[in-house]
């Protein structure tokens, strides 16, 4: 098992919006906050928060928008940096690298010269952590915040088994499905990664599938790679070469879809995503560019894109540049995992959909104001229009299906309400009811008694200004006596379904001894 | 109904969305487009008295599928019925008009282009036509279907709903449960006007085919 350092720089995301320490900042994604600075810490603001709860924490909290380009471009001089110690190193994210720890550990004399080194050259923005395995020196990287964490050789699972199992999801190797899985982990009383990893594989596998197993892998501290992983094949690899130089980055990152569109279909042909990818990049005059990525649950075709435009853009864009135009762009996948059928967010479609439906919303929140974008919440209730209220979408996260579960729940597995309209409900529901009058064959206004009675059969509807439609069938009428208890709120009503002679169908309403059109099917 | 499961989104129906040119549509409003489905970039109007019904069927396969449905100012739109016509209410979003001027709903409407595929909306009566053609351009370059309620010009497809007929309510006793309608597609990318009649909501829920009734007996002489 491969010895790994992690470079790990805390709230990476603060760190390049260049925003001052002392200043209170926190950046948002989805609603959510990503990264926020010390300051907002001391104040309580974490990540995972909402901006509300987070605003209520600290009003004077400055919110940037997340923008991973911009952490990409400011995280090039720290790969620089790091690079000249190793030439193997591979970057998950920006503010997240990780490196092979044999070869320079031993050139610098042991594992905690190399440490001190790494912090050094990166002036003291990173945290260090060293162990065997990824996951374990991922986690070491967290939790060395006084200093490097060096965990001797095999004491991953020592290093490991007093932690909370909430360590799984926060260094995010399993998938976004999983965090559900680390939940009922701790549901289930394994509270420890020790305790996750005393039980028998067997009985993990059996229980929770693949990703539970991969879970108790992490846990004991063995190889993170995982079963069934293999080296791809050099023919996996795929590359584009260019007779005349190519000098414009987004014509590189356009070749880089098309790559990464017929690499990604390749590998789903066998079931299986690219755990690791090297992607390079040669000029014409044999400047060359090339650097891992790693990301444990897999990568998308879009999530290899996104990475080539930040390695393209670091590259390009490096002091002194490019003496020439770009000849050779390839993409080669050095790791793949089978796909274990839990990389639903990964797909192309559905998760990028969501990601552009989210964005969409917020520039829309802030063409518009909060109070014109709205979704629907579950209230329940009787009248068309009151099982679900309209709440501005700036309020909830829309790529978050928890979020969205929650929001919406519960559908039609609740019970019908009493007195409630049967289905099929009206599709124009008006926001203020129109007056009408209902009159019988005689001309008479129709009246409801207290009882619930018709005095006569209706004959003729007229709406507001309109021409008066005659009548061809009725039903009702279906009386509601709502918050009787409740001056304020009280409301008596008798419902009536109307069909006139051009087919149109109305919810006829008596309130305050007036006829209303509330709803029109439509 | 269905709608409780519509929230789990299979990677097939989605990635055919991602990759295929046309958004599917229920079968019952198959036949009454060309291609079988509503083609990406195109704008359909929904004429007739079922108006408002017949642009929410023609979301629901879609957005069944993994689209996002974006209804701009139509706030009148009953959220109820789309949910009971098959539409999962975790991909809608509801935007309302902030100014008055025809030249704020273009602007709207580009913007709300940009992040969903399928729009839901009515047209202002009096839009320049420069407006329009941005609109048009906009709904083409981001490859998504723009539903109108209502009979604006220059749409690729017109559907028209007419002769409705709703069962269930008769003379002061039942409750409304279905209504037969004939929709006709026509327009510049239809080259022959098609009929269909459906039931728009269906008793039960959702769009169906109407049954032929079986022919009458004849004598055979």
């Amino acid at each position: 098992m491969t010895r790994m350092v992690t470079v790990w720089c805390p709230d990476w995301p603060v760190t390049a919006a260049e925003v001052a320490a002392d200043v209170p900042a926190a950046v948002l994604h989805a609603n959510r906050v990503v990264a926020r600075s010390p300051a907002a810490a001391a104040e309580g603001v974490h990540v995972g928060q909402r901006r509300r709860t987070a605003q209520q924490r600290c009003p004077d909290l400055v919110l940037l928008d997340h923008d991973p380009d911009r952490d990409a471009r400011a995280f090039e001089p720290v790969v620089h940096a790091i690079g000249r110690f190793a030439p193997r190193l591979e970057v998950v994210e920006p503010g997240w690298l990780g490196l092979a720890a044999r070869g320079p550990s031993r050139y610098f004399g042991g594992d905690e010269r190399l440490a001190e080194q790494l912090v050094e050259s990166t002036a003291g923005a990173a945290q260090v952590g060293i162990a065997d395995g990824r996951f374990a020196s991922a986690v070491a990287a967290r939790r060395a915040t006084d200093g490097p964490a060096v965990v001797a050789p095999g004491g991953s699972a020592a290093f490991l088994a007093p932690l909370p199992v909430a360590w799984l999801a926060e260094v995010g190797e399993l998938s976004g499905l999983d965090a559900e899985l680390v939940g009922l982990f701790a549901r289930l009383g394994l509270a420890r990664l020790g305790d996750l990893a005393a039980l028998s594989s067997g009985d993990i596998l059996a229980r929770f599938g693949p990703p539970g197993r991969h879970a108790h892998r992490l846990a004991s501290g063995s190889d993170d790679r995982p079963a069934g992983a293999t080296d791809p094949p050099p023919e996996r690899r795929v590359e584009r070469s260019f007779d005349d130089p190519v000098v414009q980055l987004d014509a590189l990152v356009f070749v880089g879809k098309h790559l990464a569109d017929e690499l990604v279909a390749g590998l789903d042909a066998e079931g299986r995503v690219c755990t690791r990818l090297v992607v390079t990049a040669e000029t014409e005059h044999g400047e060359r560019c090339e650097r891992a990525w790693y990301r444990a649950a897999g990568m998308s075709a879009p999530a290899m894109v996104e990475r080539v435009r930040w390695q393209l853009d670091g590259w390009c864009n490096q002091p002194g540049g490019l003496t020439g135009g770009v000849v050779l762009l390839r993409l080669a996948p050095e790791e793949v995992r089978g796909d274990d059928g839990d990389q639903l967010g990964l797909w192309g479609g559905r998760s990028a959909a969501d990601e552009r439906a989210a964005r969409a919303v917020t520039r829309l929140t802030g063409l518009v104001g909060d109070r014109a974008v709205l979704v629907p919440a579950w209230q329940g209730g009787r009248l068309p229009g009151d099982r679900y209220r309209w709440v501005p979408a700036a309020t909830t996260d829309l790529a978050d299906p928890d979020d969205t579960a929650e929001r919406l729940r519960p559908t039609l597995d609740d019970g019908p309400w009493p007195g409630a309209l049967p289905s099929p409900l009206p599709a124009v529901v008006l926001p203020d009811a129109r007056p009408a009058e209902l009159v019988d064959a005689d001309g008479r206004p129709v009246e409801v008694s207290g009882r619930g009675e018709l005095s006569s059969a209706p004959a003729s509807l007229t709406i507001g200004g309109r021409d008066p439609q005659p009548v061809t069938a009725w039903a009702g009428p279906w009386p509601l006596d709502e918050c009787w208890w409740e001056p304020r709120r009280h409301r008596r009503q008798a419902r009536l379904q109307v069909v006139t002679a051009d087919g149109a169908a109305h919810l006829v309403v008596a309130e305050s001894r007036r006829w209303w059109v509330a709803a029109a099917y439509a | 109904m269905n709608v409780a499961t519509a929230g789990a989104v299979a990677p097939a129906a989605v990635a055919h969305l991602a990759r295929h040119r046309t958004l599917p549509v229920v079968d019952p409003l198959a036949p009454l487009l060309p291609s079988d489905a509503l083609v990406r970039g195109q704008t359909v109007s929904c004429r007739g008295v079922a108006a408002p019904s017949l642009a929410l069927a023609l979301a629901v396969e879609a957005t069944a599928a993994g689209a996002w449905l974006a209804i701009v100012d139509v706030p009148w739109l009953g959220v109820e019925a789309a949910a009971e016509l098959g539409i999962p209410l975790e991909r809608l979003v509801r935007v309302d008009r902030a100014g008055a001027a025809a030249r704020d709903w273009a602007d709207l409407t580009a913007a709300v282009l940009d992040g969903f595929e399928v729009v839901i909306t009515r047209v202002p009566r009096r839009l320049d036509a420069g407006a329009r053609r941005r609109v048009q351009a906009r709904v083409k370059a981001r490859e998504a279907v723009l539903l109108a309620v209502g009979d604006p010009s220059g749409v690729d497809v017109v559907m028209e709903a007419s002769a409705p007929v709703w069962e269930g309510v008769e003379q002061g006793w039942g409750h409304l449960r279905g209504r037969r309608v004939t929709v006709e597609s026509s327009g510049r990318r239809v080259p022959r006007p098609r009929r269909v009649d459906l039931w728009l909501p269906a008793p039960g829920g959702g769009v169906a085919v109407v049954e032929e009734a079986a022919t009458a007996l004849r004598s055979v002489g």
